[in-house]
């Protein structure tokens, strides 16, 4: 007994010891190895003499990594990928080819899963391209990895990226804003698409969620907009590039460096000239604004332009939702904004501005911005399907004034309206015109009167 | 070659140990081995009693300082590099995925094993007079160890641990007037975060182990002055509980009795008092019944050991420890559960909140602790406590079959899902 004991234990010792060998050699032999052996192999075939091929084949193997503090993120991806950055691998097989056409976004200082998606930290390369369990972004499909672009390029143009303007566009045209939150600005009706980009979402899913929403997502109350499949594609990459992570000063695109320049543009796009004038050029609704910058510090300046309510209790300049490198823009605009400029802005407008083009350009800044288009239409010419609806269509807004004054479609707008029949087939809670009265202040709600007055058609006379 | 041989003296200090006095005094002039005595009872040494299970938890317990300890040199208690450092010893640290695997394995046999040993101290009997005490001290253990395999759950700052530690907590806060404040405590605010990370850290890594190494001395020094583990109940003497007398009784009523030394024996005589010892005594005819500690106790001890690393081990090599994605309080798994010892609470919890989350998990430790003064029937055969043997059963059954149900059989929303059932959650 003693002595069989005693063989046991030496036995479990040696069974420990193999054990640790096994769980050694397990370490020892990750799967990057063999793809850094065989680039070695390939590059040591260049080498012109024995001498030098042994030497690049004595290269100590180890593992790559571009550690991105400004992208929260470390990625490991160029421990196989081994060739990215270098040209003469145009030809390359494998992981190990060049990619062509990145310009400034070199992998050394962008990574590779930014764009791509993927774990960045894994070195095998199952886990390494996402596609396991417990991991929410796992490689773009190649078609869509462009979309990524939009993480950074958040305003303006994206060059080489049509889909991701025109997706913008759409967003910010068709009313999504109406169900849907973004950056904290939106109904609530739909999911908050904040990180949406971010999310587990694959494109394939989105797509055909924009062409048929309840084809994918059965009793969604989201309508059916009737994309084609172009705008499909072109909110998919929207959606895709959407985060709210801060990506860093470094990688903010050049568009994105506040540059008096795309102030100016901003100053123009957003219409300010309708309300403020720059040294008596301009409209008086706001306040002047020559010399703005040298009365109020930069952080006032920021303050006002994100939230102007806050500044000023009653204040009428609606919110803009201008990312924080637009408003640093505008702000260095006005710093060297002349009176001349304001001519040259009004000149290019080709007409005077009067106080109510001012209320009726706030009314559809607000129009366009809290998503009323969403369910009334661009135009403001209903048609978007609602069961709980009379007709089972949300009515045009083109004719209110026929049927109400404006003070009866203020009261609407504000207290919201009970939706005159429940049908089973819609969505629960029914959908109907929801009370605003909590969202938008009653200076907003008078310039939306004001925006669809301005747009009535007049009945025909007869 | 004179000198070696004093040199190797100077550290041993003991005759050879072809000698019996070498054997003994190998055990009493060693630190670490005097803990045992220098002669044990053969019947103690069998499997079939004791299993083993104390020293295999004591072992545990030593893998997990170890591999713990090597875990800290690659951990930052913060997110999220936290999270950061789980990728890093998955996938880039050398044998880290083995490191950490082997610790979260041995850290849910501990729990286990802890139970276990609880178990076979109950049905034989072991915490009966005089080592009653002896039991509370180890009901502290079971519930040391449930603290310390809840506050490392939190670590790896992934999903899993997210969301198992709001629910674990959650549970706790339902305590009428503390609770709130017990957990506000605990999480250092109102959700897991940032504060609530460091404060697990601090407990695991600080507070609970000292905690542990303190209890599980004085643990193993009351096993070692009750004279050794208790004796199997097929070896029972005849009445023998009656003849124990604690100390500070009257000398009259129980005289010293000295038994005749026999030529070759040695005492060592400490203090002179009144009384007879409180452990048990030990007769010539059961010296009988005994051997050297060496080597018959520690050769198996060496082999439990063995058993229980090597066991470790191999699970480490074909099964990784769980790793989800990173905590996101913005995502709620649907169930969100707590770690699986503390499902049978969870389950209990989802019918009834005060009486689940508070009373019977109160009244449980409570009855646990109190269960060698309740049960004051001085008798430890099985035939003869026929009551307890079914309380207990029923709890430990009881236990066994809610951490079941509320491991297996509940899916999204606590709704009763068999295992075989698949239930794919609807997207948002």
């Amino acid at each position: 007994m003693e002595r069989k004991l005693q063989q046991l234990f030496f036995a479990l010792s040696l069974l420990a010891l193999v054990l640790i060998l096994v769980a050694e050699w397990q370490a020892s032999t990750p799967s990057w190895k063999p793809y850094q052996r065989k680039f070695l192999q390939l590059e040591a075939q260049e080498e012109p003499n024995a001498v030098s091929k042994a030497a690049v084949l004595a290269t100590p193997l180890a593992i790559n990594q571009v550690v991105l503090p400004g992208l929260q993120r470390v990625d490991r991806c160029t421990t196989c990928h081994l060739g990215v950055e270098d040209p003469t691998m145009k030809n390359a097989p494998g992981p190990f080819h060049y990619h062509a056409g990145l310009g400034p976004h070199v992998p050394s200082k962008f990574g590779c899963t930014i764009c791509h998606g993927g774990q960045g930290l894994a070195t095998d390369m199952k886990d390494a391209h996402g596609n396991v369990a417990f991991w929410q972004t796992p490689l773009l499909p190649a078609d869509y990895v462009r979309a990524s672009c939009g993480r950074c390029h958040k305003e303006g143009d994206v060059p080489g990226v049509p889909e991701l303007t025109e997706g913008r566009h759409l967003f910010e045209t068709e009313g999504c804003h109406g169900c849907h939150k973004l950056n904290g600005v939106g109904g609530s009706i739909g999911p908050d698409l904040t990180e949406e980009g971010a999310n587990h979402r694959s494109p394939e899913w989105l797509e055909r969620h924009f062409l048929a929403p309840n084809a994918v997502s059965p009793g969604s109350a989201m309508p059916n907009f009737h994309f084609t499949r172009e705008q499909a594609r072109a909110l998919t990459y929207y959606m895709l590039s959407l985060t709210s992570g801060d990506m860093g000063s470094y990688y903010s695109s050049e568009r994105l460096i506040p540059s008096p320049e795309y102030g100016r543009q901003l100053f123009v796009e957003k219409d300010c000239i309708v309300c403020h004038a720059i040294g008596g050029v301009g409209a008086k609704v706001g306040p002047d604004l020559l010399g703005v910058t040298k009365r109020h510090s930069d952080e006032w300046l920021d303050e006002q332009l994100v939230n102007p309510e806050l500044v000023y209790p009653g204040s009428s300049m609606p919110k803009y939702d201008l990312e924080s490198n637009a408003r640093k823009a505008l702000v260095a605009f006005l710093a060297s904004a002349t009176p001349k400029d304001a001519q040259d802005i009004l000149a290019s407008k080709g007409h005077a501005l009067t106080p109510e083009d001012a209320a009726i350009e706030a009314g559809k800044q607000d129009f366009a911005r809290f998503g009323c288009a969403g369910c009334h239409g661009t135009e403001l010419q209903g048609g978007v399907a609602n069961p709980n609806a009379q007709g089972e269509q949300v009515p045009s807004l083109l004719h209110v004034s026929d049927d109400y004054t404006k003070e009866e479609v203020i009261g609407i707008i504000r207290d919201g309206r009970v939706s005159p029949m429940d049908n089973p087939k819609g969505s629960a809670p029914p959908l109907y015109m929801p009370s605003w009265k909590n969202v938008l202040s009653n200076e907003d709600i008078n310039h939306i009167a004001d925006f669809l007055w301005s747009k009535q058609q007049k009945k025909e006379s007869w | 070659m004179k000198w070696i041989r004093e040199i190797w003296q100077s550290i041993v200090r003991r005759d050879p140990l072809s000698t019996d006095k070498g054997k003994s005094e190998l055990v009493f002039l060693n630190v670490w081995l005097h803990i045992h005595p220098a002669k044990v009872k053969k019947e103690n040494l069998r499997f079939k009693y004791s299993f083993y299970l104390g020293f295999i938890t004591f072992f545990l317990f030593l893998i997990l300082l170890t591999t713990g300890i090597a875990l800290m040199c690659y951990y930052r208690p913060y997110p999220p590099a936290a999270y950061q450092d789980m990728k890093d010893l998955q996938f880039a640290v050398f044998m880290g995925s083995f490191l950490r695997n082997m610790h979260r394995w041995a850290a849910h046999a501990m729990v286990v094993c802890v139970f276990l040993h609880m178990c076979r101290v109950f049905y034989t009997g072991s915490y009966k007079k005089p080592r009653q005490f002896n039991w509370v001290v180890g009901v502290m253990l079971l519930l040391l160890t449930l603290g310390l395999s809840f506050t490392g759950y939190l670590l790896p700052w992934d999903q899993l641990a997210y969301w198992a530690i709001t629910v674990g907590t959650n549970i706790g806060s339902y305590a009428p007037l503390v609770g709130g404040q017990l957990r506000e405590l605990l999480l250092g605010g109102h959700a897991v975060g940032e504060a609530a990370l460091l404060r697990f850290y601090v407990l695991h890594v600080a507070v609970l182990p000292s905690l542990v190494i303190l209890l599980t001395i004085v643990h193993f020094w009351r096993v070692r002055k009750d004279g050794g583990l208790s004796r199997p109940i097929w070896k029972l003497k005849p009445q023998k509980t009656e003849a124990l007398v604690t100390i500070g009784a009257p000398a009259a009523v129980a005289p010293l009795q000295v038994t005749a030394a026999s030529k070759d024996k040695t005492y060592g005589l400490m203090e002179v008092v009144t009384g007879k010892p409180i452990f048990e005594t030990v007769t010539p005819e059961e010296e009988k019944d005994t051997v050297f500690s060496y080597p018959y106790a520690f050769v198996r001890e060496a082999v439990a050991l063995m058993a229980t690393v090597t066991s470790i081990m191999a699970i480490s090599l074909f099964f990784n420890a769980p790793l989800e994605e990173m905590a996101n309080p913005a995502v709620t798994p649907n169930p969100a559960k707590a770690p699986w010892y503390f499902l049978g609470l969870q389950e209990l919890v989802s019918h009834s909140a005060l009486l689940g989350g508070v009373v019977v998990p109160a009244l449980m430790v409570v009855a646990l602790i109190l269960i060698p003064y309740i049960d004051r029937n001085p008798s430890r055969r099985p035939r003869e406590r026929k009551w307890a043997i079914w309380l207990f059963t029923f709890f430990v059954v009881a236990n066994i079959i809610l951490i079941i149900v509320g491991t297996f059989f509940r899916g999204p929303g606590w709704a009763w899902v068999p295992p075989w059932v698949h239930v794919v959650a609807r997207p948002e």
